[in-house]
Parts: structure tokens; C-alpha cells; sequence
């Protein structure tokens, strides 16, 4: 059996989040109860918003989130490691088993920035992974990142450098704040980078 | 049983009382897209089976007293059916066991059904490899449950900005699990 007009897995995922207005609800209903081609890429949109579910409660993922995230994951009963040093300043930190989110606030005078690029170094301040226009809520004045807590409890005894620069339209870099993690490790074993997802 | 016919078909087999088979097909071939609306609205498996049932012996109720005039309007008399079965679902009603013993629980026996599998491992890797942006959309969206008002006002952006990322990140995703956009 085929479907002559599918309905995009994108609003499915949409119908699927109540997102739809209501007369175009109305439509997709109807429809689903049609067609089982489209009934079965539903079936995928929902397992795959379930995979994003226990992926982002997992803590593995690199990203900036929102505040809204992390009283979610409160709500879940989930355990949260934050840092917020200050920018120019460090901290002492480290990671333990019972963590499930390791989170880094990092304070910054956002305003009139165009793009925010939040760059990942080493101990020297050299550049080892970059994160290219992240998501900015300009009024907040800070960023919240989450490093992956799979990655941070492998981490060996080490410092880390989290750097935030604009960019503007010519795309000339001005440095935000620079923020330095002297990460002790308290797991068993000695520790090891993994390698990037 | 000809699994040839079509909705219409079957719901003329069932208003002439042909008998069990129709029933039984027309069973099948709906409890799974009913159970799906369930779960859309009710977001509870056991309530969309609950659903499930309810709607379809509504369904099959009308059927045979031949109350549906113009069977290829069948998806129409189902989807009211659902509309009403939830509000009562809601209201607390509940005659499943009076129903159960009317039509039999063979027919109505609950339709499993398991969701696709998903390799996280190869989830984790895709999501990791989306924009910056739109992976934090995704997060807010599936795990956050923001509405798109809300995390347009976190990027600054408007609610056609947030489903335009969103759209691309879902296509992206489905592309990079090895399904079709």
C-alpha cells in the first residue's frame, strides 16, 4: 500500500507535539485514518522523539541549553553539576559517577552580538574544538553549556579552557570571556580523552 | 478474506451482515491507526488501547446497524468516535467489561505493537552532528516539551524561524538514522 500525498515526517512530528492548528490537525487525522504509510513514519517521528528524550536525559550530549532544561531534568530527579566561574576567573571541578549533568554557566555581556562561537581549548589556550554559532539569549547574560557526562567522566586530571567569541559581519573575532575548568578527577582509573562524536 | 477490499467495502460487507470476517478485517486494519490517535492524545498506552477498543466496537456497533450511510466516510465517522471516546475517556466512563462480553474479547483482543527500533549510539552521533542551533530546537522541543513560542523568544527568533530549524533538523535526523526524509 502507498500513500499518493505522504505527509511530511515534520509535521507529523508537529501533529505529534499538538503544534498543529486546529482545522490542519483535523486534516492529518483524517488522513491517518487512511493511510498506513503515513501511520508508520508517525510510528518513526514518535520513536525518534522518544530517542531525543532519553539521549538529552542521558547528560552525553554537547550543547547550550536553557534554563527550562534544567528544571526538567530537576523535575526528572536527575542529578546536575554546575560551575559558573567568572569570566576571566576559574574553578576547581570535577565529575562523579552520581552526576548526570555536568553544566558550565558562563557569564558574558552578550549585547549586540550577531553570532557567538564557543570554542573549546586545552590548557595552553590553544583552540581544540570549536562550537559555531550557538544559541544565544541575548538578555540572559550568560550561556549554559553541558559537556557530555560520558565524555567528563573519562577525563584525566586536566584544564580546560571554555572561550566565547563574537563574530561579526566581516568576521573579525572579539573574545567574550574566557573560562578556566582545573578539572581533578574522582573516578577510578586514570582517565582518558574519548574521542568526539 | 480478501484483504483486497477496501475500508468502503468491508463497511458494506459488515451493514449487509456478512458476517465476522469483515469485522475482524476492519478490526485490524484500524486498531493501529485509532491506537496512534490515542497516543496522540491520551499519551498513555494503556489508555490509547482503552481507546482503541471503545471506538471501534462505537464503529462496528453503527456498522452493523447500518447507521453509516456513506461508508467511504468511514475515517469521518471514526475520527468523531475518537473526538467523543476521549471526552468520556476523560469524563472517567467506563463500560469496557459490558462491551467486552457483548462483542467478544477475541475480536477485541489488544493489538500489540512495538515501536520501530532506534540505535542510539547512531542517534547520539546524529544529533551531535546537527547545527549547533538546531540541536539545541531539537532538545527543547522533544525533551523540554516547549512550545515554539517559548523557544522562539530563548533564540530571539520568530515562530517560523523556530519551525523552519526544526522541519530541517527533523529531515536531517530521519536522513542520518537511514530513513526516508
Amino acid at each position: 500500500m502507498s500513500c499518493a500525498s505522504p505527509i511530511d515526517a515534520a509535521v507529523l512530528a508537529e501533529y505529534w507535539l499538538a503544534a498543529l492548528a486546529g482545522s490542519e490537525e483535523e486534516a492529518v487525522e483524517l488522513h491517518l485514518l487512511n493511510c498506513d504509510p503515513c501511520g508508520a513514519r508517525l510510528r518513526e517521528v514518535i520513536a525518534l522523539a522518544e530517542g531525543v528524550r532519553t539521549i538529552a536525559r542521558e547528560g552525553s550530549l554537547r550543547l547550550v541549553i536553557s534554563d527550562a532544561f534544567l528544571k526538567r531534568a530537576a523535575a526528572d530527579g536527575l542529578r546536575i553539576r554546575e560551575y559558573a566561574p567568572p569570566a576571566g576567573g576559574g574553578v576547581q571541578c570535577t565529575v562523579t559517577a552520581e552526576d548526570d549533568f555536568l553544566i558550565a554557566r558562563l557569564a558574558a555581556d552578550l549585547t549586540g552580538a550577531k553570532r557567538v562561537d564557543l570554542c573549546l581549548c586545552d590548557e595552553r589556550g590553544f583552540e581544540q574544538r570549536r562550537m559555531p554559532d550557538i544559541p544565544v539569549h541575548l538578555a540572559a547574560g550568560n550561556i549554559v553549556y553541558q559537556e557530555s557526562i560520558t565524555s567528563a567522566k573519562a577525563f584525566p586530571t586536566s584544564t580546560i579552557i571554555l572561550r566565547l567569541v563574537s563574530i561579526d559581519e566581516s568576521g573579525g573575532e572579539r573574545v567574550l570571556g574566557e573560562y578556566t575548568f582545573n578539572h581533578t578527577r574522582s573516578m577510578p582509573g586514570p582517565g582518558t580523552w574519548l574521542p568526539a562524536t | 478474506m480478501d484483504i483486497e477490499l477496501s475500508d468502503a467495502d468491508l463497511v458494506r460487507q459488515i451493514g449487509l451482515g456478512k458476517g465476522r470476517d469483515a469485522e475482524a478485517e476492519l478490526f485490524r486494519r484500524m486498531a493501529p491507526r485509532v491506537r496512534l490517535y490515542g497516543l496522540r492524545h491520551l499519551r498513555d498506552e494503556q489508555a490509547a488501547q482503552d481507546l482503541t477498543q471503545q471506538v471501534l466496537i462505537t464503529t462496528l456497533e453503527a456498522l452493523r446497524a447500518g447507521r453509516l450511510r456513506e461508508p467511504e466516510k468511514l475515517a469521518s465517522f471514526v475520527l468523531g468516535a475518537c473526538r467523543m471516546t476521549v471526552l468520556d475517556l476523560r469524563r472517567g466512563a467506563q463500560r469496557k467489561a459490558r462491551l467486552l462480553e457483548q462483542f467478544g474479547a477475541d475480536l477485541l483482543a489488544p493489538v500489540e505493537w512495538s515501536p520501530p527500533h532506534l540505535d542510539h549510539a547512531q542517534l547520539t552521533r546524529c544529533m551531535q552532528s546537527l547545527k549547533e542551533r538546531d540541536r539545541s530546537v531539537v532538545v527543547m522541543t522533544f525533551y523540554e516539551e516547549q512550545a515554539s513560542t517559548d523557544v522562539a523568544r530563548f533564540l530571539g527568533v520568530s515562530e517560523a524561524s523556530v519551525r523552519v530549524i526544526r522541519h530541517r533538523a527533523i529531515h536531517q535526523l530521519r536522513e542520518c538514522m537511514g530513513v526516508a526524509a
